[in-house]
């Protein structure tokens, strides 16, 4: 069984009909990339892995380990075990760096988890192994982090990340906007997450950058999935690459 | 009087009318700034304060009103005025906690319009109700007789007690609200929702937990307002719709969401205010001895224009958009 599944997931924003029968399966361990061009619907589908509305999905179904969560609160789908590395990190500028990591422990509070009825996944790294993951946090926590670099704000969008309940760490546009040794400091993050245990789900345009870490890729265009397959196979198959990916 | 001690007799009755605005102002302002909720409404629990308080601590005698019809006139608990200033905010918090539920939430996602539209009529819902039960002529609500009559200050000479208290009480818990936000699980969950709603939800939070508490407390402190203003101000149905003006400029020119920005932004107005209603321009050469009193509203809504000319955001306001 897969750890993620999508059966025909069709989702909309407002009456723009985004996302169009979309299935893809997610296997436990693995690093899965989902490519395509700007505006293709990677981001939709992350959301509506994640719960998080608008798109709603008014059809098909989204199973995570063996759990239908499809049309689930997003708070509810985040303990059971998936984080969103979002779209341009959105991490609390205005509050410190330890404060950010922290608010992931807030997430397990009792005030926070009693009488939902949510199955909470397993737990997250503390801040200090997260610390010891990104030595450059520690180095950082009591600064702003609107303050920080962009590899600095990256890395703390994975490390709250990590802090969660995490079972499926979904990544979105994770090399956007960083400079070329910053993106392998942020790709070898990813590897090493993905050796600790962590099954990924990694969305990008950057598809050359994606292809050399991935294991498993789907191209996705105008909503809907063209393409399936390993990454040896999309590496391999220049039509695809050419006309869906432009590289 | 000298010119030193005019100016802190200005300052301390600019302070208690600040003070005032300062307890609506914080609720409305971290309502604004965290639940994007307009709430025209946030007068309406003021009044309700207002009246409560009247009823816990004394016992009052309305000339009018239907309940007057029903031959209960003169109605109260006389349980003093202590009672009232610790029942009436637990009343107003429960309060607060149903309107959240039952008339905020569904808004949320509504535009602007509509929560002003659903949240002003409910204000005047309120008010005529206060109008139909007791009345609409005004109260005398009787300061705590522990607080009662002048107190000799220094330079200034006697003051009225219950301001200062009224200063005090206001100061105490503002610096509750503030520790709460700055330093607490609660209040870091809050500052972050005021940033981005949806990824502290994506974190696993259901943040409606402390939105409610916001909703709450900015209720409770509207509820204090009008017990420790009662004794102060006017005591009639109208009131609630009054205050609410200058508490929406308090958060405005103070900047939204900001608590800090509301305590400088009612003092600002509270001592503009006590200024104009207090000084006069004497030339006695000229034969010139002109009172502002008149002028002291005017001179609010002057001054929140120029601080909004120059600071669009307020002065403590983040660039952040709100809408």
């Amino acid at each position: 069984m897969s750890l993620l599944e999508l059966e025909g997931v069709d989702a909309y924003y407002g009456e723009s009909h985004i996302l169009r029968a979309v299935s893809l399966s997610v296997e436990e361990g693995e690093i899965c990339a989902l490519l395509g061009r700007n505006g293709a619907g990677k981001t939709t589908t992350l959301r509506s892995i994640a719960g998080a509305k608008p798109p709603a999905v008014r059809d098909g179904r989204i199973t995570f380990d063996g759990t239908e969560v499809t049309g689930r609160a997003a708070e509810d789908v985040s303990m059971g075990g998936i984080s969103l590395v979002p779209e341009e990190r959105r991490i609390f500028a205005d509050l410190t760096v330890a404060e950010n990591l922290h608010l992931a422990d807030v997430a397990r509070n009792r005030s926070n988890t009693f009488g939902r009825s949510i199955r909470i996944g397993r737990d997250g790294m503390t801040t200090e192994e997260v610390f010891e993951f990104f030595p450059r946090l520690e180095e950082r926590d009591s600064q702003k982090a609107g303050t920080l670099s962009g590899g600095e704000q990256q890395m703390l969008a994975i490390g709250r990340a990590l802090k969660q309940t995490t079972e499926l760490m979904m990544l979105d546009e994770p090399y956007e906007g960083l400079a070329p040794q910053i993106i392998e400091a942020v790709e070898h993050a990813i590897e090493r997450i993905s050796d600790a245990g962590t099954t990924l789900l990694l969305v990008e345009q950057n598809a050359v950058a994606a292809i050399n870490i991935a294991d498993r890729c789907y191209v996705i265009d105008q909503g809907e999935i063209v393409f399936e397959g390993s990454a040896e196979e999309l590496r391999e198959d220049d039509e695809t690459r050419e006309r869906y990916l432009g590289v | 009087m000298s010119l030193v001690s005019e100016a802190a007799r200005i300052l301390l009755n600019g302070l208690q009318t600040g003070a005032i605005y300062v307890l609506l102002a914080i609720g409305l302002s971290i309502i604004l700034g965290t639940l994007k909720f307009v709430n025209f409404a946030h007068g309406a629990l003021y009044l309700i304060g207002l009246y409560a308080g009247l009823l816990i601590s004394q016992e009052t005698t309305f000339s009018g009103g239907q309940l007057a019809e029903f031959g209960f006139g003169t109605i109260g608990l006389d349980w003093g005025f202590l009672a009232a200033l610790l029942i009436v905010p637990a009343l107003v918090f429960v309060l607060g906690i149903a309107m959240e539920r039952f008339v905020a939430r569904p808004f949320y996602d509504r535009p602007d319009t509509d929560q002003i539209l659903l949240t002003f009529g409910l204000a005047i819902v309120a008010q005529q109700v206060v109008r139909v039960l007791f009345s609409g002529s005004s109260q005398n609500f009787a300061q705590p007789s522990w607080a009662a009559g002048p107190l000799q200050l220094p330079l200034i000479g006697g003051f009225p007690q219950w301001r200062l208290w009224v200063i005090g009480i206001t100061a105490v818990l503002v610096l509750i609200v503030y520790a709460l936000i700055e330093f607490t699980d609660f209040g870091l969950t809050v500052r972050a929702g005021t940033q981005d709603t949806e990824m502290v939800q994506l974190l696993g939070i259901d943040i409606s937990r402390p939105y409610v508490v916001v909703f709450g407390i900015g209720a409770a402190l509207a509820g204090v307002a009008g017990v420790v203003g009662g004794p102060l101000n006017v005591v009639n149905p109208t009131v609630g719709t009054d205050i609410l003006v200058p508490a929406f400029i308090t958060v405005v020119i103070g900047g939204l969401g900001s608590i800090r920005g509301a305590v400088l932004g009612g003092l600002i107005l509270g001592i503009t205010e006590s200024f104009l209603i207090q000084w006069s321009l004497v030339i006695p050469s000229l034969g010139i001895d002109y009172g502002f009193a008149p002028w002291s509203q005017v001179g609010i809504y002057a001054i929140a224009a120029v601080i909004l000319l120059v600071r669009p955001q307020g002065l403590l306001g983040s660039e952040v958009d709100v809408s």
